[in-house]
């Protein structure tokens, strides 16, 4: 298309828009796919789940969502809160491909309380061409609580992954956001052991008012800076990311209670530490196996749980 | 607000290098030596080992500043040259913002604060005294790498000097720390940081054309260890 007139193309200021990490991935990884084109209807998932108190339970009031994400109800399946709600997030395209272009929006009204979740493991497939990218837009009014634990994400090789998420919380709520990252699928092919080309987890979370609380730009490109090095990943093969943004004084007493270890032995390691500006706490894992990861997760959540909520986490169904 | 340009006479090339050494100079009093960059806890827990270790683990440090401090370094030393103070604080909680451990924290105002005020006391230039005030008055929380840039702006030196300069002070504190942390030579430690300080100049490149937004980091098992030493009865160091 033609401008009219005199109106000059935007041309980016070197000054303003350096190429940096994220440019680079879009100018490199913007050819779009011979498939379906980047954000075509079926690659443009969306959903918007708005949580609500009513009487002694949370609703999911609010409900909009486009293909491949889908949810059905909100379930009421922990006995230990049974005022919680639960939702399962299924994606019908099975994983993420290139091209892709999901959003998730979440937003918890005061006093709500929620679990999210998903169904399955996350794959991001193997890309020739165009990158995949999810937004996520979390917003908790005051007193709300809200558990965001998807399950692990399995980035194939040569997948280049963004991820971007926006947290607005008020002072007085409670997010526990975690996400579980695998090498890929190790056993299945050599070159599949953090074979990824770029892996971009970005997060950052605010006050209602605006002020800043922390980010995190977590930048994994394996193929221009070693994974396995001293320090970065080492002999540890798979990767949780914890955050929990709660109030200063709930935060120090789960740290209280939190032990920090090395133990290579095992093959697993964790530990967690303050946020900046009083926002809560970080709690990282590393692991040989998914499942050691999980675990550490698990038991953070345990304290999370019985710190934050007075209630102890129940048992794993399976 | 006057830029800074016109406070710097053009410094004799002899008098700059001279600068550089002595605000480079990794015994420049603003505490450097009480701080490991993790190392002490990454020697306990069996990371750090021998040579090849210590140099992985240091050249991790190094490249995880180049993509984060570094940035910010920069960002503000571009700041300082237009005298934009409160751009300084934009960037100033930017930087602070992204330190999510503690200890790593603490480390970066302390030095911060006290590279600020040897810097007033020995060159009394009028916007590091300005920005040492908002420090001080707590509306800045003061990091390293922006007093840094800060700095080296108002005496005339460069970005790419300033963020030399940087990545320099981080290998060579994990270094001062591993002679007294562990079995290894000053040839090994001096070795170790001739090799990495190859680097430097792609690393500059790198971030020079780096957003603000654009300051990352990924090193798992460094967060895990800061959680390490917070949690250590025994401590040699302060983080």
């Amino acid at each position: 298309m033609t401008r009219a007139g005199n109106i000059p193309e935007r041309v980016p200021s070197q000054v303003d828009e350096p190429p940096g990490v994220r440019a680079r991935a879009l100018v490199d990884f913007d050819a779009e796919p011979p498939q379906m084109a980047s954000g075509a209807v079926g690659k443009d998932a969306y959903l918007r789940l708005g949580f609500e108190r009513r009487g002694d339970r949370t609703i999911l009031a609010e409900l909009d969502r486009r293909v491949p994400f889908m949810v059905q109800r909100a379930l009421y399946p922990d006995v230990t809160l049974p005022d919680q709600a639960w939702i399962f997030i299924i994606t019908t395209s099975g994983c993420v491909l290139q091209g892709d272009r999901f959003a998730l929006d979440v937003s918890l009204a005061s006093g709500a309380r929620a679990h999210v979740t998903t169904q399955s493991a996350t794959k991001i497939h193997s890309m020739d061409v165009n990158h995949a990218v999810q937004k996520q837009t979390l917003t908790l009014e005051e007193d709300s609580y809200l558990e965001l634990l998807p399950e692990p994400l399995i980035p194939h090789r040569r997948a280049r992954f963004l991820s971007d998420t926006r947290i607005t919380i008020a002072p007085s709520a409670t997010l526990l956001y975690g996400e579980i990252v695998q090498p890929g699928r190790k056993h299945h092919h050599a070159q599949e052991s953090f074979g990824a080309t770029l892996l971009s987890l970005q997060l950052e979370a605010q006050r209602p008012d605006g002020r800043a609380l922390f980010s995190e730009n977590l930048v994994v490109e394996p193929a221009v800076r070693s994974v396995r090095q001293t320090g970065v990943m080492g002999t540890f093969d798979v990767f949780g990311n914890v955050l929990l943004l709660t109030p200063e004084d709930r935060a120090n007493r789960v740290l209280e209670r939190m032990d920090a270890r090395v133990d290579l032995d095992r093959g697993v390691a964790s530990g967690a530490g303050s946020l900046p500006n009083g926002a809560g706490l970080m709690f990282k894992a590393v692991g040989r196996e998914t499942e050691q990861v999980k675990a550490e997760v698990r038991s953070f959540w345990g304290v999370v749980r019985e710190e934050i909520t007075g209630t102890s986490l129940p048992e794993p169904y399976f | 607000m006057t830029g800074v340009a016109r406070e710097v006479t053009a410094p004799d090339p002899a008098v700059q290098l001279l600068r550089l050494l002595q605000f480079g100079d990794s015994m420049f009093p603003i505490g450097g030596f009480s701080f490991s960059g993790g190392l002490e806890s990454a020697i306990q827990e069996g990371l750090v080992t021998d040579p090849d270790s210590l140099q992985e683990y240091t050249r991790t440090a190094i490249e995880q500043a180049a993509l984060g401090d570094g940035v910010g370094l920069i960002w503000a030393h571009r700041a300082a040259l237009a005298g934009d103070l409160a751009e300084l604080e934009r960037i100033d909680l930017q930087v602070y913002a992204r330190k999510l451990s503690a200890e790593t924290r603490t480390m970066s105002v302390r030095v911060g604060k006290k590279f600020a005020e040897m810097g007033v006391g020995i060159t009394g230039a009028p916007l590091l005294d300005a920005w040492l005030e908002r420090i001080k008055e707590g509306t800045t929380p003061g990091c390293y790498p922006v007093c840094l840039a800060l700095n080296f702006a108002v005496q005339g030196l460069s970005d790419r000097e300033a963020f030399t300069v940087h990545q320099y002070g981080v290998g060579a504190m994990i270094l001062g720390a591993a002679l007294r942390l562990m079995k290894v030579s000053h040839v090994e430690t001096q070795r170790i940081l001739y090799d990495l300080n190859a680097d430097a100049g792609s690393d500059y490149e790198l971030a020079s054309r780096s957003s603000l937004s654009d300051m990352a980091g990924f090193a798992p098992l460094v967060d895990i260890l800061a959680a390490v030493h917070e949690k250590a009865h025994l401590r040699l160091f302060m983080n």
